[in-house]
């Protein structure tokens, strides 16, 4: 039994414009210890998979339609509120995005620190005012002892930063949430933070849920990828696998959109054409294919389940030698997925079911052609 | 490339600023609260508009054998006054003089608050402290006292009740304004029409005056509400218009009040009206700037 | 800290002195003779002459506005044309009375607003919210004196519960020490008249407190939901604080600053509400005193109250914002 275990989650937001489809039915676990990378775009649910574990969606929109989530066995979508409220903290600690928010500006550092550990523990606020000091010498804040008397404001968003993770890790919990941890701080300070994370959860044995859009975090930080796309898995594999071998469009196409250094292997910059699916209709086919290059006619229809890229006799879900899964109907072949485009000769992605097929752009098969018959970005656009 | 251009038209300015109005009004026409303000504005207005039309009393003479007859009386939906003539009539009337000064005061109060504030948020730095320090002075003498003490000392009259009304809402716009103008002269699409070489004068009208329009109507609806109360204060302390005998609610109540006992009706129907036409403004502004500004909405 | 509040003192002064200038001419530079005014029907020109110079109406304007500064600073504020007795000691003496009426109305407005507001947030999606959004509403719309007359009526004319007017019942007979009814009454030793001005209370602080008290609960509404979507909330509940930490700490902490500044900027309301809530009641304080002063052209003494109210409504906001800075550690360590 892995240490947390997400079997087929769904979570909805109810609003005025209707139903939000934020995610879609995911499957994963996170080993004790293990350090998982959640990748996606803004708004591919990443996020709103940690707050839905953590029972934090926001009330009453965001809901829980299915799906189990368990902490060492421990049905965390059961549990009670206040037992649930209980493991916040104790057993899963979160560390959002941006520290100049997410530190209360009218409170001390060391009220917010305290309380936390007195929540959690029978401690009395001398003890916990040593832990505290503790924790933050253990971040790398000089002065601990003075700069807990000090307000957020009073530190640098670095700083600050750190102070959350000394919060966080203040009852040091079994499974650590980083949203987005560097994302709004300075890329010098970024490699510090990250550090720091890795060093601390390394030697406290955390397990770390570590979110990020940026390729280039996860991949000094995480064993192991789950890509994620309008709220699907779309591939996961431990870290080395997915660099060497993305099998998915949406992950190859990932990989194209950011510059590198090792650029001499034909790695020449690809965007991803268009933006995300509207996530207010309910998903139908595979959700990336409107903007996809490798379309057949089956993903307009039908979302293709995440299986193993190649046969296993049995399938390992954590640790560095997990299997390695993709959900994909036409995977990208290894020369394709190099060049970031499809190349095999006379290929033509599938257009949308029912639409009408220019005979020009038939006959001279073209990639940017095709490409303009879609309509869907602009039926959201519409809505707007 | 309809894919790829997508984003770039969601940038375009001109019709973001299009798509505002008209969505904000799509919004609107969904508001249920902001539709009932409405309705109550038209009646309002149509009261107002036609009372002529709809009574066929005189709201200033009465026979003094028909007063104070109770309402339901034949003839008499809502009864009769001290001197006989009938209350629903001089409630007609009385929003005439309610439209009348609440708007056209609401517009002095726009016209001198909107051009210190357009002012001092256009140019900002000297200028703009002159005006706001005069406009504190303003804001420092509480509402309805400084129409008061604008009546007292203009005498009694209907220009000089709007001047005094429009006089306690100018610092109030003046102060919106200039802090939206404030704001937009620093904003991105701002500092790019600057930076493409647009004049002072374009930006303020082209850019920065539509942007910031927005939260002036709001709060100009607002105080059209604000407007009838005080208009009604003034004529409850006996500032109001200075033939006693015209229909203004607030005259009208200040006369009913020793007959609190005898005849309560004399204070309830003119209080209702105005009370109903106040809400129907503020159901209104509410409205508005929930559609003007959907961030707000909850 | 003590920088702040020495700057916001500083920025206070422009604005009485403003204010002086403006009060000033109202009198001397808008149309309409004070000197004519005051004698009315009795006046020829050879009195008007007199009263002009007794005023100091024939010296060079700026000569006038000097004299009146002079005369400002030295806290004279002028003698009623009507009595003759400088302005400053009737105003002492019915000033307490608008003070107990204003503060009993703050006090109803915040008492009853800051709850409801907070009420209404914590319950967005039920039906609670909306009854919250009716009263506020009904709050902002009904006039003060349309709501005292039906309190008056309903509660005093047909339920007989409240008494309808005035300060305390005429047959008891209180000594004025501080003119403060409720503790002049007490002072004499009569617990029974305390119960009585206390009960002359209610209606006037309630109709004047309606439109604060809508106000206030409007913002301590708003001010709750936006905390209550801040990412440091987010994180107080990750932390697994209880929800009610997480509202007293957290929340109300931050929800107040907002409110505070509100409840000062109310005071201003109050002070002209008072002008009539005084009147509807027939409560002695100085907004009946000035209403009164109008009707008898006494002009100094409406320019010296709303000199004096709109100085109280600067002092209001100045402690409010020190307050406000209290509250708030990115002032207070600025």
């Amino acid at each position: 039994m892995a240490l947390l275990e997400v079997r087929d989650l769904v979570v909805r937001f109810r609003t005025h414009d209707g139903t939000i489809y934020a995610v879609n039915g995911i499957t994963f676990d996170v080993e004790a210890g293990e350090t998982l990378g959640l990748v996606g775009e803004s708004g591919c649910g990443k996020s709103v998979t940690n707050l839905a574990i953590m029972r934090l969606l926001p009330k009453p929109a965001g809901r829980i339609e299915r799906g189990r989530v368990t902490l060492d066995g421990v049905d965390l979508i059961a549990l009670p509120e206040s037992e649930i409220r209980e493991m916040r903290g104790r057993d899963v600690a979160m560390i959002f995005q941006d520290p100049m928010t997410s530190l209360n500006p009218v409170l001390t550092i060391e009220e917010q620190m305290v309380e936390t550990i007195v929540a959690h523990r029978a401690a009395t606020r001398a003890d916990a005012r040593k832990r505290a000091v503790e924790l933050l010498g253990m971040v790398g804040i000089p002065h601990p002892e003075t700069r807990l008397r000090s307000y957020p404001h009073q530190f640098s968003g670095g700083m600050r930063q750190r102070v959350m993770i000394a919060m966080a890790l203040a009852l040091e919990p079994k499974l650590l949430i980083a949203d987005e941890p560097t994302t709004a701080l300075d890329v010098t300070i970024q490699a510090q933070v990250l550090e720091l994370l890795k060093d601390l959860t390394a030697r406290l044995g955390t397990a770390v849920i570590l979110i990020t859009h940026d390729l280039g975090v996860v991949a000094g930080m995480a064993e192991r990828i789950n890509v994620m796309y309008a709220g699907f898995i779309v591939e996961t594999a431990p870290t080395p696998d997915l660099f060497a071998r993305p099998s998915h469009p949406y992950t190859v196409g990932l990989l194209h959109s950011i510059p590198r250094v090792d650029a001499a292997e034909g790695g020449e910059l690809v965007p991803i054409e268009g933006v995300p699916p509207d996530q207010r209709r309910a998903p139908v086919g595979c959700p990336f294919a409107p903007r996809c290059a490798w379309r057949v006619e089956a993903c307009w229809a039908d979302n293709p389940p995440l299986v193993p890229l190649e046969p296993v006799s049995r399938l390992v879900a954590t640790g560095p030698g997990a299997t390695h899964q993709i959900a994909c109907h036409n995977p990208p072949l290894p020369d394709e997925a190099r060049t970031g485009r499809p190349t095999r000769p006379g290929f033509v992605a599938a257009p949308p079911p029912g639409a009408v097929i220019d005979e020009l752009a038939v006959a001279t098969p073209d990639v940017e052609a095709t490409l303009v018959e879609f309509p869907t970005t602009d039926a959201r656009e519409e809505r707007r | 490339m309809t894919a790829t251009a997508t984003p770039a038209r969601r940038a375009a300015p001109a019709r973001a600023s299009r798509g505002l109005w008209r969505d904000a009004l799509v919004r609107l026409t969904r508001n249920g609260p902001a539709l009932l303000g409405m309705f109550f504005i038209v009646v309002f207005v149509l009261a107002a508009v036609l009372a002529p039309v709809i009574s066929p009393y005189d709201p200033i003479a009465g026979s003094l054998a028909n007063r104070l007859q109770a309402p339901g009386t034949a003839g008499h939906v809502l009864g009769t006054d001290l001197q006989g003539r009938d209350e629903l009539t001089r409630i007609l009337y009385g929003a005439r003089i309610s439209l009348q000064v609440g708007v056209i005061s609401v517009l002095m109060g726009l016209a001198i608050g909107g051009t210190l504030g357009a002012i001092a948020g256009a140019f900002g730095g000297a200028v703009d402290n002159v005006i706001m320090r005069i406009v504190d002075v303003l804001l420092a003498i509480p509402g309805i006292l400084l129409a008061i003490g604008i009546v007292a000392w203009l005498d009694r009259g209907l220009p000089q009740i709007m001047l005094a009304v429009g006089m306690t809402n100018a610092p109030i716009f003046a102060r919106i304004l200039r802090g939206s103008l404030l704001a937009l002269r620093e904003s991105d699409f701002v500092v790019a029409a600057r930076s493409i070489g647009a004049t002072p004068l374009r930006l303020l009208l082209r850019h920065m005056l539509p942007n910031a329009l927005t939260s002036l109507i709001v709060a100009a609806t607002l105080a059209l509400a604000t407007a009838i109360i005080d208009v009604a204060g003034l004529g409850f302390l006996g500032l109001g218009p200075p033939d006693p005998r015209t229909a203004e609610w607030g005259t009208m109540l200040t006369d009913s009040t020793k007959y609190l006992r005898e005849a309560p009706y004399l204070i309830f129907f003119p209080g209702v009206a105005i009370v109903i036409s106040a809400i129907g403004f503020n159901l209104l502004g509410d409205g508005l700037r929930e559609s003007l500004d959907p961030r707000l909405r909850r | 800290m003590a920088k702040y509040i020495v700057r916001r003192i500083l920025s206070a002064i422009p604005v009485l002195f403003g204010l002086s200038i403006v009060l000033f001419s109202f009198i001397h530079l808008l149309p309409g003779d004070p000197a004519a005014a005051l004698l009315g029907q009795h006046a020829t020109p050879e009195l008007t002459a007199k009263i002009r110079q007794q005023l100091g109406l024939d010296q060079p304007l700026y000569v006038q506005y000097l004299q009146y500064l002079t005369q400002l600073l030295h806290g004279d504020l002028g003698k009623s044309v009507i009595n003759n007795r400088p302005v400053i000691t009737d105003f002492a003496t019915r000033f307490p009375g608008t003070v107990e009426l204003t503060l009993a109305a703050l006090l109803f407005a915040v008492g009853i607003g800051i709850p409801l507001g907070r009420f209404a947030a914590r319950h967005t999606q039920g039906w609670q919210d909306g009854v919250v959004t009716v009263i506020s509403l009904f709050g902002i719309s009904i006039p003060i004196f349309v709501l005292g007359l039906t309190l008056q009526y309903v509660l005093s004319v047909q339920l007989h519960w409240l008494p309808t007017s005035g300060r305390l019942d005429p047959r008891t007979t209180i000594p004025s020490v501080t003119n403060f009814m409720l503790i002049d009454t007490l002072l004499a030793g009569r617990p029974d008249a305390f119960v009585d001005a206390l009960r002359h209370l209610i209606l006037p602080a309630i109709a004047l407190g309606s439109i604060p008290l809508a106000i206030i609960t409007r913002i301590t509404r708003a001010s709750v939901l936006d905390v209550n979507n801040e990412d440091y909330v987010r994180t107080a509940r990750a932390k697994g604080l209880t929800e009610r930490r997480v509202d007293d700490r957290h929340i109300m902490r931050n929800a107040w600053l907002p409110v505070v500044t509100v409840i000062g900027l109310q005071v201003g309301g109050l002070l002209a509400g008072a002008v009539i809530t005084e009147t509807v009641f027939s409560w002695n304080g100085v907004g009946r005193w000035v209403v009164e002063a109008i009707q008898d052209h006494d002009y100094f003494v409406v320019q010296s109250s709303i000199l004096i109210f709109a100085f109280i409504f600067l002092a209001v906001n100045l402690i409010v914002d020190i307050g406000y800075a209290y509250l708030n550690p990115r002032i207070r360590y600025a």
